[in-house]
């Protein structure tokens, strides 16, 4: 009793419980709507839709894990482990595509893979006019887009562990005659496990949660049928419902992942850093490194990018470019801000208090802060639309209701940066800043911050990049004459406008890059 | 110092621009320029834009406007009840207004310029939604692919021999449901069940999120054919004029049911607190020369008896239209939704 007493009696902890309770409102409103409909519509969506939208949705994800688990490790270990020119230039590159939004890759895709488009163009200037490439409307193209554009999770992550990764253990295992390649499998990939799951985590919740790439690819998931129902039908029964067994799915696979890390947790001992030895490759290995990395950031940004530009210097695309337009890159940009930053405050208390002081409230508390993510970005937007009607319609109609369900929706996207930044760092440092006379206060801000500023840099700004490309719930809940760039590019692109889509979509682009420079910046790799 | 501005242009057009903002502030008189409506559109902002924009021209009403879909704006409303900031609501569907009517979110209107303007059969009986334009649920055809005379009613597309080669919108459109509600009541819910269960197995691969694709993909002759809204195809054509597509009225046979026809629309929000100016929208809509721009922008059929609607389109007296009430549509719809569920069409 006096011990639940003393957890509650902590001012963070009171914030921590009041941010788990804020954002399992929208989670317990979705659950109560689908528990008391009317036990027909249930078994109607079991007859009709739930057996082929669990398998759509399921399939997708897994198919995406597996692509992008090879590509992100595979380039991770390339630009950390091997020397070769343009190295550098790469160890950059590689996280480009999480500046292009998934669903300007899929209209991208959806153009160049189309029917009668210029890819099929060339296939039958080879194979004959009657000859067809598989279509990118399809499971297939869903796989491809979505693999291309969250691959980076995984390379960032992964490229974060080998290089904040002790090498000694490495050295051990070498010096004790394990081959270079067991040393990979039995040493480097299982201290990189943890890094791994939490960017594969990234990558499914992503895909589980895409609607706008989906959409426009047609292929039904989950949360696009929520969409679907949530807009075609006065009702929203069926939505939640859809809703309910989506996050049901998304717990599972969460609980997997954090048995996966909870299984294998690893401090760095010693201040001491060393860069690894670098394999050094002659002509031919880096031509074939060259290549290999060229075709991933060809097909996942170049190519893309270079359409947008060329679609953006139409004439067609010039004439949107007046007063109207920087409206919205303004509000694009003042959004994802606001909500970037939101986010880490809110953020902060959950992980510290989960890393710090693992009871079972504190880590409830904490999986609460992931109920965001899994619940589709229309829900969660209806939900918050609800709430505040009831709760607080001072702030109803202004932007603040639209930051809310982003900092709701996207701060576990936060906290998987946020928390294992708050992981590495021994707890030994702090107890000896205690013993040593500082105060709480004074140890976080000398000892804790500094540790763990590169952990949320990475936090805002993964934050900041998945709000500016934010659709669903904007689409929802934008106030009257709230535009953003997003809305703007999924108005032209899912009426096939692709070159009028193009400026808003390069802008989001443009705008995305300074914060992907910060990611990729040289203070990070000392995390 | 003034004048050694090292960007002389710059200054200049920063100049001129703060003069033209005094300029027009001065000018307007104020009490209009404070006065702002807000809209809620499920038309495309395309093609509503430039009506409203005509209207602010002439009037110096402001306008904002939020383009979203038709049904998402009425559960906005819903959700939003009192304290909504819209003005009016515009739709694309007569069953979405009348049930915006149903759930008392829209307001009685009683005025003499509607009632001479547009028909009684295009509006609510307490005028609470009026209908702005007509739009027909019809068949588009590659015409290298079909032959005009293949199809003769919306229900020959489930014959299995249309299989992989139609193209539809999906369920959640609000046309689709008032076109199924249309040949439900018409037809009876069996028959209608064995039509859903043909299209959708025709359609596998081809259900679509906009209208716009399922045109695009018919010229392209990707599918043969489509059920689309008609101004979709003469948008097509516009900007393609050599697209290889035409439309067909269904249903046009002796007895037959007769071409599904849909309104757009508009209702003045009850909480409004700018009456007189929705009104004048209102009533600038339903006049000669609003109803000529509100239709011809999306080649739809003006509902004004005496307005024209453009020319390219098929001649409106040459064809018949269903003789299904539209105010009907709205208690037709959930049956239907549960009906187009139960079928599991996407």
């Amino acid at each position: 009793m006096s011990t639940i007493r003393q957890q509650l009696a902590s001012p963070l902890q009171l914030l921590a419980l009041a941010t788990a309770g804020l954002i399992l409102l929208p989670l317990g409103y979705v659950t109560a709507q689908a528990l008391s409909a009317d036990p027909a519509v249930w078994s109607r969506l079991w007859s009709t839709r739930i057996p082929e939208l669990l398998f759509n949705t399921i399939s997708l994800a897994a198919s995406v894990a597996v692509i992008t688990l090879f590509l992100g490790v595979s380039t991770a270990w390339l630009v950390t482990r091997t020397e070769f020119p343009g190295r550098r230039l790469w160890e950059g590159a590689l996280v480009l595509p999480l500046a292009m939004p998934t669903y300007v890759l899929a209209y991208v895709y959806s153009y160049l893979l189309g029917f009668g488009g210029p890819v099929e163009h060339l296939w039958q200037l080879m194979a004959g006019p009657q000859a067809r490439i598989f279509s990118p409307h399809s499971y297939w193209g869903a796989t491809l887009v979505m693999a291309l554009d969250t691959f980076p999770f995984v390379y960032l992550l992964s490229r974060s562990a080998l290089l904040s990764m002790n090498v000694s253990f490495e050295e051990v295992a070498r010096a004790s005659g394990a081959s270079r390649l067991s040393t990979l499998w039995r040493v480097t990939l299982p201290l990189m496990r943890p890094s791994i799951a939490a960017g594969l985590a990234l990558v499914i919740l992503y895909v589980v949660s895409d609607f706008g790439a989906v959409s426009l690819l047609r292929y039904q998931t989950l949360t696009y049928a929520v969409f679907q129902q949530m807009t075609g039908r006065s009702d929203n029964t069926a939505a939640s419902i859809l809703s309910l067994l989506l996050v049901a799915l998304a717990l599972i696979f969460l609980i997997t992942e954090r048995w996966f890390r909870q299984r294998s947790r690893f401090y760095q001992t010693t201040g001491r850093y060393r860069a690894p030895q670098r394999h050094q490759y002659g002509w031919l290995g880096t031509v074939a490194i060259t290549s290999y990395l060229g075709l991933i950031v060809g097909a996942a940004f170049a190519l893309p990018a270079s359409l947008l530009i060329q679609w953006s210097l139409s004439p067609e695309a010039q004439a949107t470019l007046d007063s109207r337009f920087f409206g919205f890159v303004w509000n694009s940009g003042i959004l994802a801000a606001s909500a970037a930053t939101g986010g880490v405050l809110i953020g902060l208390p959950l992980a510290y208090l989960a890393s710090r002081r693992p009871t079972l409230l504190n880590v409830g508390c904490l999986q609460a802060a992931y109920a965001g993510y899994v619940l589709p970005g229309p829900v969660a937007a209806l939900a918050v639309l609800v709430l505040f009607t009831k709760l607080a319609p001072v702030f109803y109609g202004s932007v603040l209701i639209l930051i809310v369900a982003y900092v709701i929706h996207f701060l576990p996207a936060g906290l998987q940066s946020l928390e294992p930044a708050l992981q590495q760092i021994t707890p030994n440092l702090e107890e000896v800043s205690r013993t040593l006379g500082f105060g709480m206060r004074a140890t976080w801000r000398r000892v804790t911050l500094p540790l763990v500023r590169n952990g949320f840099i990475v936090a805002w700004v993964l934050m900041f990049l998945q709000t500016m490309k934010e659709l669903p719930a904007t689409l929802l809940l934008r106030p009257v004459g709230f535009d953003t760039l997003a809305i703007r590019v999924w108005m032209e692109a899912s009426e096939e406008y692709f070159q009028l889509a193009a400026p808003a979509a390069l802008l989001i682009v443009l705008l995305s890059l300074p914060a992907l420079a910060l990611l990729v910046s040289k203070d990070w790799r000392a995390a | 110092m003034l004048f050694t501005c090292p960007l002389p242009t710059l200054r200049r057009t920063i100049l001129s621009g703060l003069m033209l903002f005094v300029g027009v502030g001065l000018f307007v008189p104020s009490a209009q320029a404070t006065d702002k409506l807000t809209i809620y559109s499920g038309r495309g902002e395309r093609l509503i834009k430039p009506v409203l924009d005509a209207f602010t021209a002439s009037t110096g009403i402001q306008i904002e406007l939020l383009s979203s879909g038709t049904t998402e704006l009425v559960n906005r409303l819903k959700a939003e009840g009192d304290r909504t900031s819209a003005d009016l609501l515009i739709t694309n569907d007569a069953g979405s207004l009348e049930l915006a009517r149903t759930a008392g979110l829209l307001r009685p209107l009683n005025m003499r310029e509607v009632e001479r303007a547009i028909p009684a059969q295009f509006r609510a009986p307490d005028n609470a939604w009026v209908g702005l334009s007509g739009r027909f649920w019809i068949v588009v055809y590659n015409t290298t692919l079909v032959k005009p005379d293949q199809v003769k009613s919306l229900l020959d597309l489930a014959d299995p021999k249309w299989k992989d080669k139609i193209a539809i919108p999906n369920s959640g459109s609000e046309y689709l449901q008032a076109g199924v509600s249309v040949i439900r009541a018409t037809h009876g819910d069996e028959k209608t069940r064995q039509f859903l269960q043909g299209l959708k197995t025709n359609a596998d691969g081809q259900v679509y999120q906009k209208s716009s694709q399922i045109v695009d993909a018919v010229a392209k002759g990707q599918v043969a054919l489509g059920i689309v809204n008609h101004y979709y195809i003469y948008r097509h054509l516009a900007t393609q004029p050599n697209a290889p597509i035409a439309a067909l009225m269904p249903d046009q046979q002796e007895g037959g049911m007769g071409a599904i026809m849909n309104v757009a629309g508009v209702g003045i929000i009850k909480s409004t607190k700018h009456l007189d100016s929705a009104k004048l929208l209102v009533e600038f809509l339903v006049a000669q020369a609003g109803q000529k721009l509100f239709a011809d922008l999306d080649k739809e059929y003006p509902l004004h008896p005496d307005v024209k609607a453009d020319p390219a389109l098929v001649e409106r007296k040459s064809f018949r239209a269903a003789l299904v009430p539209l105010t009907k549509l709205a208690e037709l719809r959930e049956p239907t939704l549960t009906l187009i569920e139960q079928v599991g069409l996407r």
